[in-house]
């Protein structure tokens, strides 16, 4: 099952981000779950966040958070502060610099288990994905958060998005906001031929104001640089979708959902849950932990 | 060097200190604490400039960019070479960075070697390479390697045989429970969805936490599990002392060669501080100067900053030569070049002040200690004074100062006066500068026979010929300035009687597009 969801992000790219609708939707379970089926294929692979994971209890809320394992011959990227001292990683360069130190590229001589964290710009986490290409011949596994898409933009990377429970209270309400979330990261690509040659194009992101303006006088065709300049979110984006062809300069590639059944207020039926976000966004879902699929 | 800002901006300061900020940490520490130490002697002061041209001469100009290049990415090694010396533990991050001090170190000495340069002027290498170099056998990186000390070989083998055990009995358990949960369970925790397995778990198996969907187990560790567990921790306990003691060996092995490791950065901030100067020499050349008390003397020398602007223009700066004994007037034709002669002599004595060698043939001067720019400016709207009021009270403040030895540039002073006033308000200045002790003084003005009447030595700009003049056709603005240029003889010469007087005003606002009318009344009212 996990194979499967390896497959699906490796089919378009050799990076793949994590990125989820809220907090404590599996976001870090997916990303391990991606990192087991490459382990059992014995992929060596690279890793980093951006944000800081992998500390056993989530910085926010308190709740335990899965550790980061780092077998043998992976890479990691993650700041100087965080480095384990034993057993020793090979230090292979020095980054960016963090509120946790300089971001250090290190390999796993031995297998080990670490919190990692990344670089604080957009563009030091694009850099910090470059150089661990470079580093590593497998495929580089990106933690990220859905507070922070800015470095999605610029890659070439496969995206996953996870949802679950704690992002609404019932089926039909998680499955909405995943569909909202990658409709959004999905908007498609700019083709002249088929939008037409004389688009607005926006310089800065789109936000609920613009969204509002362009509402009032809809133009046939708007272009943003990317999806994550879209800020605008739920019904006021979905009007927006249905009035404006919104196009952007350089789509991203949302290659599947994973979800988790569990929220503050009790479980949903992971079965159903599958189905319901596969239906909503059209990309295949996954329950990594349940071993459902839709 | 004193020198205000007014001062400062007027002579080219802050280009100069632009052209000498070093490159690196090491260099920064050098300039501050050549700055805290003052102004050299002399004798200091000679050397520094010998030694600059002996390198220029030695280096080429880009070999010499490679150089200083080079010195940009060494990284400084003292913070953690000083935690070192305290006893506090370094981390394999501060290996790595030594590691790459330490290639950086080598990098800049081929450099140097390319360059030309004496290997007398490199820093020794402190012996880091060879510290680290078990570590570094994977080229750039570090890695606290087996090869450092056999017992870490040893630890590290003893751990894996332990967690082989420990994978051992972790499947011996899970072959146990296999059957019962209808799986086999894999690595130290595993998921059962609740939908799928809703019955009580078999024996052998511990709930870690639940949620509503699912619950994350662990096998129970029996007795023989529980004991190669503890064996696994102690091994890694072991192993994370062994390295943490190979750390401190090393650490102590740094902290042993702090006093290498500093000699090398001060060589190499000298070097970038030095090498910052050299890059002046290629570009403007430099001389050793030589210290008068009476004199200011420069031959064929270059006000660099208008050099550099000049040629952006594409343009030529022609070399002034200039001899002041102390105190001296110079007059001559508007565009003649006085303001900048003024700005150059205080950029010289910046120059010799910074251990730069002055950019000129030969340069004598006394040994200074302040620059003051006097006149030329606007109003001062912060302390709201006018321009004359503004000038005046510079003039007051630098007659009041004669305690340090100072060279004072005075810039059409008391142009914003009447002229009758004014004239006579600067002729008392000129007899005051000269007959101040350890002062050097220059003064530039249109206002005439200042210098016959004040007993001072009378400087002239040569100017352009009349005929030169009157040849230029008025046009586009740069074409104007570049045939002005053409035209005009910037050397500045002892005023004899046979001096030529006047401004060619006139004749210049026509060459610089004043409309032709303007510049017919003006010639008729200048002649009644």
């Amino acid at each position: 099952m996990n194979g499967a969801l390896l497959d699906a992000a490796l089919a378009c790219g050799s990076s793949v981000i994590v990125v989820g609708t809220a907090k404590n939707v599996g976001k870090t379970v997916t990303f391990n779950a991606l990192r087991d089926a490459a382990e059992a294929r014995d992929l060596r692979y690279a890793l980093t966040s951006i944000g800081r994971d992998g500390e056993p209890a989530d910085a926010l809320d308190g709740r335990e958070k899965p550790r980061i394992r780092v077998p043998r011959g992976s890479v990691v990227a993650l700041p100087e502060e965080l480095v384990p001292r034993s057993p020793a990683l090979e230090i292979l360069e020095l980054g960016e610099r963090s509120a946790l130190g300089r971001i250090v590229f290190a390999r796993a001589r031995l297998a080990t288990t670490c919190e990692i964290g990344g670089p604080p710009s957009a563009r030091a986490v694009r850099a910090t994905i470059d150089r661990l290409r470079a580093f590593c011949d497998g495929p580089v596994f990106v933690d990220g958060a859905i507070d922070r898409i800015a470095p999605l933009a610029g890659g070439d990377d496969a995206i996953v998005v996870a949802t679950g429970g704690a992002s609404g209270a019932t089926v039909e309400r998680v499955a909405d906001v995943a569909a909202d979330v990658v409709a959004r990261l999905r908007t498609a690509a700019y083709d002249p031929a088929r939008d037409g040659a004389a688009p607005l194009r926006l310089p800065a992101a789109l936000d609920a104001l613009t969204a509002e303006a362009l509402l009032a006088e809809p133009p046939q065709t708007v272009v943003v640089g990317d999806p994550t300049r879209i800020a605008v979110r739920g019904r006021l984006f979905a009007r927006l979708a249905q009035h404006v062809a919104l196009r952007c300069e350089r789509a991203l590639r949302v290659v599947a959902c994973t979800t988790s059944p569990d929220g503050p207020g009790g479980g949903l039926d992971p079965v159903a849950l599958v189905r319901a976000v596969a239906h909503a966004t059209g990309l295949p879902a996954f329950d990594v932990l349940a071993g459902v699929r839709a | 060097m004193i020198a205000d800002a007014f001062t400062a901006e007027r002579i080219g300061a802050a280009w100069l200190r632009a052209a000498l900020a070093p490159y690196s940490d090491f260099g920064r520490r050098i300039d501050d604490a050549a700055n805290a130490a003052g102004l050299p002697d002399a004798v200091r002061a000679r050397e520094r400039c010998a030694t600059i041209l002996r390198l220029a001469a030695a280096l080429d100009a880009d070999g010499a960019a490679r150089v200083r290049a080079a010195l940009r990415t060494v990284p400084d090694p003292l913070p953690i070479v000083s935690r070192a010396r305290a006893g506090d533990p370094l981390g394999d991050v501060d290996f790595y960075e030594l590691g790459r001090f330490a290639d950086a170190l080598d990098a800049v000495a081929r450099a140097w070697t390319q360059a030309g340069g004496a290997p007398d002027d490199l820093p020794a290498s402190p012996p880091i390479a060879a510290l680290l170099a078990p570590g570094r056998s994977g080229g750039t990186g570090f890695y606290l390697d087996d090869a450092f000390d056999p017992v870490l070989a040893d630890a590290r083998e003893t751990m894996a045989e332990a967690d082989a055990r420990v994978e051992r009995e972790h499947a011996r358990l899970a072959v146990e429970v296999a059957d019962e949960l209808g799986f086999m369970p894999a690595g130290e925790e595993f998921v059962i969805v609740r939908e799928q397995h809703a019955g009580p778990l078999p024996h052998g198996v511990r709930v870690v936490r639940e949620t509503p969907a699912y619950r994350l187990c662990a096998l129970e560790r029996d007795i023989p599990a529980l004991l190669a567990e503890t064996e696994r921790d102690g091994e890694r306990r072991m192993l994370a002392a062994e390295e943490e003691r190979v750390r401190r060996e090393l650490a102590d092995g740094i902290a042993r060669e702090r006093d290498a490791i500093v000699a090398a950065t001060v060589r190499l901030g000298e070097l970038d501080c030095a090498l910052a100067r050299v890059a002046l020499v290629h570009r403007f050349g430099g001389c050793i100067p030589t210290f008068d008390d009476g004199i200011f003397a420069l031959e064929d020398a270059t006000f660099a900053p208008l050099a550099e602007a000049l040629a952006t223009e594409g343009r030529t700066y022609t070399p002034l030569s200039i001899e002041v004994r102390p105190t001296a007037v110079l007059t001559g034709p508007n565009m003649g070049g006085k303001s900048a002669a003024l700005a150059l002599c205080g950029f010289i004595a910046l120059c010799v002040a910074a251990g730069v060698p002055p950019p000129a043939r030969s340069v004598t001067l006394p040994l200074l200690r302040r620059v003051v720019w006097i006149g030329g400016g606007d109003a001062d709207r912060v302390r709201l004074l006018s321009a004359f009021a503004t000038e005046v009270v510079r003039a007051r403040d630098a007659l009041a100062d004669d305690a340090r030895p100072a060279l004072i540039l005075v810039d059409e002073y008391a142009r914003t006066t009447g002229p009758r006033e004014g004239r006579a308000l600067l002729v008392a200045l000129v007899e005051a500068l000269a007959r101040r002790p350890h002062t050097v003084a220059l003064i530039a003005t249109h206002f005439e026979h200042v210098a016959e009447v004040a007993g001072v030595q009378h400087l002239w700009v040569t100017g352009a010929a009349r005929a030169a003049l009157d040849g230029i056709v008025a046009g586009d603005l740069h074409d104007a300035l570049a045939a002005l240029a053409g035209a005009m003889d910037y050397r500045i010469i002892p005023a004899g009687p046979e001096a030529a007087s006047g401004s060619d005003a006139i004749a210049l606002a026509r060459i610089l597009g004043l409309p032709a009318p303007l510049i017919a009344r003006a010639s008729d009212a200048y002649e009644s």
